[in-house]
This record gives structure tokens, C-alpha cells and sequence, in this order.
């Protein structure tokens, strides 16, 4: 693999993945070109703007009650077929945290008298793009494959899913892989400050105040019992979409859909809607999570309990734009171009069922970490407390709404816009109107949507740096109340 | 002139023995028009109606591979410069202008610096074409105009950052850096990396942006590709418009000379005591033919068939029967003169020796050669599906664009894109066993131990005559 177009090379900006955030195209009122100069000195008008409209979504349903949903895109002989389960790690208990994502791993490893190996060398074999996993929300199974062998694909991905061996013989491996794993990120100073910050803005019972893959205590104690129950239990067509997008006729979309999962008979009680209950705060909270040497802190501030089935979403999502969701946004002018302090600062609406989380968050140089988070406070305070200018808010709206069509180029570009539908619980047809909605959104209604949701003098503060150079300018800086927590979660003084 | 392709028919679905199935690659085709400004520049045009999004996208033939001693990392340093402004745009209008009119930062607008060249790309809506053109243009042509010691001061900060967070605090991080140091001699173009060490960076110069400027940032030294949602016609003009006033540069001095012997000659092992690292990790890395070889696809392949995926042999020794790595990886980085980098890796598990990984990682690789059909055949499946995937994409990273730019650029034919895929079904069995044979040999390898430490770091390095 000629890997040099994803990594090992140095790049102007890089935007870390805070929270998808989902836009569409409008057609909005243009100026009228003007006469152009001679030599040009400003920026040359656009012209007439081409519409965009989103794919048709169709839909059907098999007998055994799994919902597909179909979206053709016919530009190149690429089909993406993605199955997911409401049987993500929020479903799982305290006690099993990181079972749903165990169970994910293991569904490679064997079906019938297929071995992992097996697997994965018939998957090769087609050239198809196959994993199988499990995150916050869902438990999935994912391939992405050219369109003459996309039917063995996702026939032979379907079996992993529905009729699992789950081996014990290689249960203790792909559960070291998955400690290993948390290890790996945990060794990151952005793991740490992103769980650190879940642990802290929601409540002990919430799923999301844990992270998807368990800790080293939880994963460590889970055995192939609890996953074989778990599949079980779990893993039904009534709970589970399969979503087909790319170059792919609906009659064989029916045809392959039903042929991989047309004999899947397992059923499950239909389960409540996942509460997230954020914890009770009154003032601004300061977590130091120690991590020695680093020669950057990740730093994040933030908040609890955001919906997108919220009337005020479409506001959220503007003013999020705003403050961090580009490069030309308020926490990257300031915290990068002005201040040199980093190399991006971005905001994110992290979206999950329930209620998720509106955080700031940027890696900074050791030395700037106490300035930075004044920074990245006063930006949170500022967006809160005083009006946004009318031009500002435009340009940043106008950058979701025109740029979705590049979003959805690819296939995976489009069953990705479509996932977040299902999860947060969306209309299907949300994308034909909400471009409309994001145009509308006002100043004002990105200082309601403010005064009533944010709450800068209380809010959660992370920073995991090396603290022996960090903790006493942060401590000058007089924040909130200062707390240290070991990398573990557990507060130490 | 659409994208377009014929898909080859459907394979029997009965088959049992997926493996059987090499299969042939689909034919598409990437159409495009070419012409040449009287000042040398090159421009490829690429009509696709299917969305209405345009994408303009620059390469420079300038890469960190052309920068002096002393002055590493400059060449990313002034693509940063890129973004801070021009004659008619002020500091900030570039993203400003760009993500008002839909563009999203980073994946649409960004530019990214390599070892071999320096590219810039807007993706955008279609009706916004001539912005992103006439932006470009005005860097092209007068970038250094409003060129100020503060903007470089805080782009040199911006740099040091993105060092710190992709290198320096990062486990693991200086393995490119390391890597290259030990597979290429001192001063070749290759032995430094591209982002650069942070005492270079704190010694460049206004004046140093300025030559660099002039010496590669020239019409002559580009090839400008508009590609999506246009009107060939429509499109030419407002490249004449913009781009046609901009004078020839001189002629940009010629590359140094990249090459090296076949092989490294001795083996190179170095260990690293790494405080970030959770766990040991081994980087195997060898000499091999460049991107402009006749060999280049074979050297992917290679790749993909000893750690590409699951089905690799590194992964199938290292992770399943040994368990002795959680993880493990195979690629080449592409570096287009004189010899390229092939690199395996594979990460241990935390508390682990770092011994028995490195053992069974050499083991493994001490043995490649005498590949099976089937092995190869998942190998390009593997690499026919990628190259296709990418494509999905008018601008941006790795987009139709990116590819017929990189086909003018490393090889002077904007057509070949069309021909990557018929390169890959050529390769034998013969021509992989070969390469493997020449190139995967102790005396050509650079053996690179992370081992984690709680300390601070410390390095010992050793050179091995097997």
C-alpha cells in the first residue's frame, strides 16, 4: 500500500474530528456581478449557483423486520454496505464496559467453519474494505467494495454478524488487542483529556461518562460468556438498519440485502430510550490529568447535555461554526493566528443519544497552557454572553450550507450523513430541509440558543499536560476549583 | 469528457474459493485537456457534472527533498506562508474568502508539503471557480509583497506546534525521521524530513521566504489543474485572465543527486527509550526502487503482501500465531527520486519484550519470498479497490485531481492515472519474488526498537555486519 496521501506529510491545517456536524446545500441570494476591474483586487463575484439536491433515500423493509435504506450514486463502480445495531456501549452496563466493543472485534474472527484468517483472507481476496466493530451508539459491520464482488462482500460480512463462532480459542488474543488499544490511547495526551471530561460533565450512571472501549479493569474482566450473551441478547434485525449506498440497481440492492440477511431470525424486546444524565454543577470545574514530559497540554472546556432532536440543534450547530467548527473561526484565529499558541483550535458539538457535549479543544505548547485556557475560556464567555455579528454568522452558516455537496461525494461520505440520522434519531428527509433552517438561523437565535445552554462560569476544564511545568500558572490563573485526577479517573488531590 | 467506466461483469456467486477470484481491474478513465501558458504553466482540465463542486488544485515542484543544509523544513514553512496573505488579500481573507463561499477547511482548503513537491487545493462550489483562481493566482504572483517578520514569526510558531503534536509528543513519533536518517546518507535530499528540526526552523529568515519565492514559486515550475463542475471553455478564460499576466520564472536550479546504491550495505539498528511509549514497537524498514521505477508496483505490492491487512503474513505470524503484536503494518512512502522507503512495522503488546517481537518480525521477513498467486492477487484487489475509492473525490487529498497532478509532475504524463491500474494487473508473481529477493535482505534494512521507558529519553544506536 502506497501510503504517503494519509500520513507522513506536513500540512497547513488539520482539523481533528470533534463531533460530526452535518449541514446542506441552499441556494442562497448572490450578488449580482459588478463590472470587473482590469486587474483584479477583489475577490471576483461567484456566479450562478448550480443546485444541489441530496440523493433520494428510499427505503424497505425485510420480512424479518431489518429496515434498509438505499442510496444510488453511480459515478464509479463503488457500493458501501453498512449494517448497525442499536447495540453500541450505551447499551452495555457499568460493570461491562467496553462488551459491546469486545463483541465488535470478534465478529471478524469466525463464522461457520470460517476462520478469522479465513475471513479475512476472502475479504482481501475481493478487495473489499471489511471491519466490524462497535462505538457509542452502534455495534456494525462495514464493507466498502467494488461493485462486481459487493454482493460476496456483504453476503460473507452479513454471516459475521448474524451467525458468529465467537472463538474461545481466540477470545484471550483480541481481548489483549483490545487492552492494548486503550492502552495506545490512553498514552495520548487527547485520550486523557477526553475521557477525563466525559468522567466529569455527566453523571456516574450516564453511558457517556465512560468511554466506548472500557477501561483496563472492565475489559480485563470480561469473559467470552458475557459476549456470546451479549450477541445474543442484543444482535436482532428488528434492532439493526443496513444501510446500501453507491452503484447498486434497487432491485439488486433488494436481492443482496436479502440473500445476506433474509434468514436472520433473531428477535429482542424493543429497549428504552438511552438516558444520559449529565452531573449536577455549579461552578467551573479544573481537571489536571498528569502526563510527564509532555511538551504539549490538550486542553478542553466544555459542557454537558446537547440533543439534536432539540429545537434549538440548527442554532447549536451555527453558533458552534462560529466559535470553533473552522479555520476561520473565533478559537482557531485566536488561539493559532493570533497567538501562535497551537497548530488548530476547534469547537464540536459531540452529539449521542440522550444528551451529549459542546467542548472547545486544542494542544498547546507546555509553556502557553495557562494562557491558552484563559483564551479558550474568554472565547467560550464571549460567544455566550455577547451578540455575534451578522456578517460573521452568515459566512460561517454559509460555509455548512455550501460546502455539504463535497461532503457527500463519496459513499462513505453519504451512509456517514445518513448514520447520524438514525442514531440521533432524525427524519430521513432531514437533509432536504435543514439547509433551509440553517440559512434562517439569526443573530438572535444564536443568543437565545447561548444564554439558554451555555454557562461559562460553570463549565468543565481539562488539561493534560505534564503538570510538574503546568499546574502552578494554572493554578494562578484562579479558573474554578482545581482538582488532579490520576490517568485512571480518580482524583488524587 | 465524464468520468466513466465499464464495469466488468459479475462473478459467479456460487464460487466457495474466493480466492480464486483475481479478477480484472474496471476500466475508467480520467478524460482531461491540456494546455501550456506562454509563461509554462501547465493546466489539465477535468469535467464531471455528477456534483456542482469545482476543484482547483496546484502542484509546485518543490518538496523538502530541494532545501539547503541548515535549512530544514523550509519548504513547509513557506507552503504556511501560502496562507498568510498577498498583494490584494489580506492576512486571514484566504481561509475567510474560501470557507465563506463553502469550502471546509482542512479537507477542501489546505496545502501539504512532501519530500518531492508542494501542493495547494480549494474544493468548492462550482459557481465559486474564480475565486479560488484568482486566490491562487495572487499568491502565485505576489506573495512576498506583504511579507512581514511577524506573519513568519507566528507561522514559525504554528510550525513548532505542529511538530510537537504530530512528532515530538507523540509516542513513537520521530520513527520518519529516524528512519530516513539511517536508509539515506548524510545530505542526501532524503536523510532530513519534511517538517523539519526546530533549530532550523528558528533560523529562517524573511529573506529566506523571499529566495525561496523566487527560485520555485513560478508559473513555469507549477501545473494548475481545474477539475469538476466546469465549462472547459469558460474555465480557460478565467485562467487566462488570472493566471496569463503571471511572468516566467527562471529556470528552477536542478535537483541534487538522489541517487544511491541498491542497497544500504550494512544493517542499521538503532533503539529508542521512548517515555511516551505504552509499548515496544519494531519499525523494519528497507531501500527500494523509487515511485519512477518500472518496479514501483511490485514494491507496493510487496508491501501489502508481507503487512497490508489481516491477511498478511506479518499479521497472520506476529498477531494470531505468536501473539507476541497487536498490530502490524506494511507500505512504502511513494518518494518519487532515487530510492524509496518500504516499511513494516509491527507493535508489541504493553509489557512485553521488545526480543521476541523484533525475532519473529526479522524471522518473518527473512523468509519472503517464494509468494503464492493467491497472495498476490488479494494484494491488488487490494490496491485496485484503493486507487478507485480515492477517486470518489473531485479536489482534495488524493481526489481526481491530486492523482493527474502527481501524473504531470513525477512523470510528465497527465494521463497517468489511466494507466495505474493496468500497471498493478501487469506485475508477476517473478517480478514480486524478485524484488523482495534483491531488496529484503539483512544488509539492506534499518532495524528501529522503540522501547518504552519512564525516563527521559535517551538513544543507543548500533550499526550490525550480519
Amino acid at each position: 500500500m502506497h501510503r504517503s496521501q494519509i500520513s507522513n506529510r506536513s500540512r497547513v491545517f488539520s482539523q481533528r474530528n470533534v463531533g460530526r456536524v452535518v449541514a446542506a446545500s441552499l441556494v442562497v441570494a448572490l450578488a449580482v456581478a459588478s463590472d470587473v476591474a482590469r486587474a483584479q483586487t477583489v475577490p471576483p463575484p461567484p456566479g450562478a449557483l448550480r443546485p444541489y439536491i441530496f440523493p433520494a433515500v428510499e427505503q424497505f423493509q425485510l420480512d424479518n423486520g431489518l429496515k434498509v435504506i438505499l442510496v444510488q450514486k453511480h459515478t464509479l463502480p463503488v457500493v458501501e454496505g453498512r449494517l448497525i445495531i442499536d447495540a453500541g456501549a450505551m447499551r452495555e452496563p457499568a460493570a461491562k464496559s467496553g462488551l459491546a466493543s469486545l463483541t465488535g472485534r470478534l465478529l471478524s474472527e469466525g463464522t461457520g467453519a470460517m476462520t478469522g484468517a479465513d475471513i479475512a483472507r476472502a475479504m482481501d481476496a475481493l478487495g473489499a474494505q471489511y471491519s466490524t466493530g462497535a462505538g457509542f451508539s452502534t455495534s456494525f459491520a462495514d464493507v466498502v467494495a467494488l461493485k462486481n464482488v459487493f454482493p460476496q462482500a456483504m453476503t460473507l460480512a452479513a454471516r459475521t454478524v448474524v451467525a458468529p463462532s465467537l472463538p474461545a480459542s481466540e477470545f484471550g488474543r483480541v481481548k489483549n488487542q483490545a487492552l492494548a488499544a486503550y492502552q495506545q490511547s490512553h498514552a495520548r495526551t487527547a485520550g486523557l483529556a477526553s475521557d477525563a471530561f466525559i468522567r466529569a460533565a455527566f453523571d456516574s450512571t450516564a453511558p457517556f461518562s465512560r468511554p466506548a472501549s472500557g477501561n483496563l479493569t472492565t475489559i480485563g474482566a470480561l469473559t467470552r460468556d458475557d459476549v456470546v450473551n451479549w450477541h445474543r441478547t442484543m444482535f436482532a434485525p428488528s434492532a439493526a438498519t443496513l444501510l446500501i449506498v453507491g452503484d447498486i440497481a434497487p432491485a439488486e440492492a433488494r436481492s443482496v440485502a436479502q440473500q445476506a440477511f433474509g434468514t436472520w431470525t433473531a428477535s429482542r424486546a424493543v429497549l428504552p430510550a438511552v438516558t444520559n444524565p449529565v452531573r449536577p454543577s455549579t461552578a467551573t470545574r479544573v481537571i489536571l490529568v498528569d502526563r510527564p514530559g509532555s511538551v504539549q497540554s490538550s486542553i478542553v472546556v466544555g459542557q454537558a447535555g446537547f440533543r439534536a432532536n432539540d429545537p434549538d440543534y440548527i442554532s447549536m450547530v451555527a453558533l458552534n461554526h462560529v466559535l470553533g467548527g473552522g479555520f476561520s473561526s473565533r478559537m482557531n484565529m485566536n488561539l493559532r493566528e493570533k497567538h501562535g499558541y497551537t497548530y488548530g483550535a476547534f469547537s464540536g458539538l459531540d452529539l449521542r443519544p440522550g444528551a451529549g457535549a459542546f467542548r472547545v479543544n486544542s494542544e498547546v505548547r507546555t509553556s502557553a497552557t495557562d494562557s491558552a485556557l484563559v483564551e479558550a475560556i474568554g472565547e467560550y464567555r464571549r460567544i455566550a454572553t455577547e451578540a455575534v455579528p451578522v456578517s460573521e454568522l452568515q459566512s460561517m452558516v454559509n460555509n455548512l450550507v455550501s460546502g455539504f455537496p463535497n461532503s457527500v461525494q463519496s459513499v462513505q461520505g453519504l451512509s456517514g450523513s445518513l448514520q447520524s440520522l438514525i442514531v440521533w434519531g432524525l427524519p430521513l428527509d432531514f437533509y432536504t430541509t435543514y439547509r433551509e433552517k440553517l440559512s434562517a438561523v439569526t443573530p438572535d437565535d444564536v443568543k437565545r440558543v447561548a444564554a439558554s445552554k451555555l454557562t461559562p462560569d460553570n463549565v468543565i476544564v481539562v488539561v493534560a499536560g505534564d503538570l510538574s511545568k503546568i499546574e502552578a500558572p494554572i493554578r494562578a490563573r484562579n479558573l474554578g476549583t482545581v482538582e488532579v485526577w490520576d490517568q485512571n479517573g480518580n482524583k488524587v488531590r | 469528457m465524464r468520468l466513466r467506466y465499464v464495469a466488468v461483469s459479475l462473478l459467479c456467486l456460487a464460487t466457495a474459493h474466493a480466492g480464486a477470484q483475481s479478477g480484472k481491474s474496471p476500466e475508467l478513465r480520467i478524460d482531461y485537456t491540456r494546455e501550456t501558458l506562454p509563461n509554462g504553466l501547465t493546466v489539465l482540465y477535468h469535467v464531471d457534472h455528477s456534483t456542482p463542486v469545482a476543484a482547483v488544485l496546484l502542484w509546485y515542484n518543490v518538496g523538502s527533498k530541494m532545501e539547503q543544509p541548515g535549512k530544514t523544513g523550509f519548504a513547509h514553512l513557506f507552503e504556511h506562508m501560502m496562507f498568510k496573505g498577498s498583494k490584494n488579500v489580506a492576512d486571514g481573507q484566504h481561509w475567510a474568502l474560501l470557507e465563506a463561499a463553502g469550502g471546509r477547511a482542512g479537507a477542501d482548503i489546505n496545502g501539504t508539503t512532501s519530500w518531492d513537491r508542494t501542493n495547494y487545493f480549494e474544493q468548492i462550489p462550482s459557481n465559486q471557480l474564480e475565486l479560488a483562481l484568482w486566490l491562487e493566482s495572487d499568491r502565485m504572483g505576489t506573495l512576498t509583497e506583504t511579507l512581514t517578520q511577524e506573519k513568519l514569526d507566528n507561522q514559525r510558531e504554528v510550525v513548532k506546534n505542529e511538530r510537537r503534536q504530530s512528532v515530538d509528543n507523540q509516542p513513537y513519533g520521530t520513527w520518519v525521521e529516524k528512519t530516513e536518517e539511517v536508509l539515506f546518507p548524510d545530505n542526501h535530499p532524503y536523510h532530513h524530513s519534511v517538517i523539519g528540526s526546530m533549530t532550523d526552523l528558528s533560523n529562517a529568515s524573511v529573506a529566506d521566504v523571499r529566495s525561496f519565492f523566487k527560485t520555485y514559486y513560478a508559473p513555469n515550475n507549477a501545473v494548475l489543474v481545474v477539475a469538476g463542475d466546469i465549462d472547459v471553455p469558460q474555465a480557460k478564460a478565467m485562467v487566462q485572465k488570472y493566471f496569463g499576466p503571471i511572468p516566467a520564472g527562471p529556470t528552477p536550479p536542478p535537483l541534487a543527486n538522489m541517487r544511491v546504491p541498491t542497497i544500504v550495505g550494512q544493517e542499521q539498528r538503532l533503539v529508542v527509550q521512548d517515555a511516551q511509549a505504552p509499548a515496544p514497537a519494531i519499525f523494519v524498514s528497507y531501500r527500494v526502487p523509487s515511485a519512477k521505477d518500472s518496479r514501483a508496483p511490485a514494491i507496493s505490492l510487496l508491501g501489502d503482501i508481507m503487512g497490508g491487512g489481516r491477511s498478511s503474513r506479518l499479521y497472520e505470524a506476529l498477531v494470531r500465531r505468536q501473539q507476541v503484536a497487536t498490530n502490524v503494518a506494511g507500505f512504502n512512502f511513494g518518494l518519487a527520486d532515487g530510492a524509496d522507503m518500504l516499511v513494516f512495522t509491527a507493535t508489541g503488546k504493553p509489557g512485553s519484550s521488545p526480543d521476541s517481537l523484533e525475532k519473529g518480525m526479522l524471522a518473518e521477513l527473512a523468509g519472503a519470498s517464494s509468494f503464492t498467486q493467491s497472495e498476490l492477487d488479494r494484494a491488488r484487489a487490494s490496491e485496485r479497490f484503493a486507487f478507485v475509492d480515492g477517486l470518489q473525490t473531485t479536489g482534495g487529498f488524493g481526489g481526481r485531481a491530486d492523482r493527474l497532478a502527481e501524473g504531470w509532475t513525477f512523470f510528465h504524463d497527465p494521463n497517468h492515472v489511466n494507466k495505474v491500474l493496468g500497471e498493478f494487473d501487469r506485475v508477476t508473481l517473478a517480478d514480486v519474488n524478485a524484488v523482495a529477493r534483491e531488496r529484503l535482505v539483512s544488509t539492506n534494512r534499518a532495524v528501529l526498537v522503540y522501547v518504552p521507558a519512564r525516563k527521559t529519553a535517551a538513544e543507543t544506536s548500533s550499526t550490525r555486519t550480519p
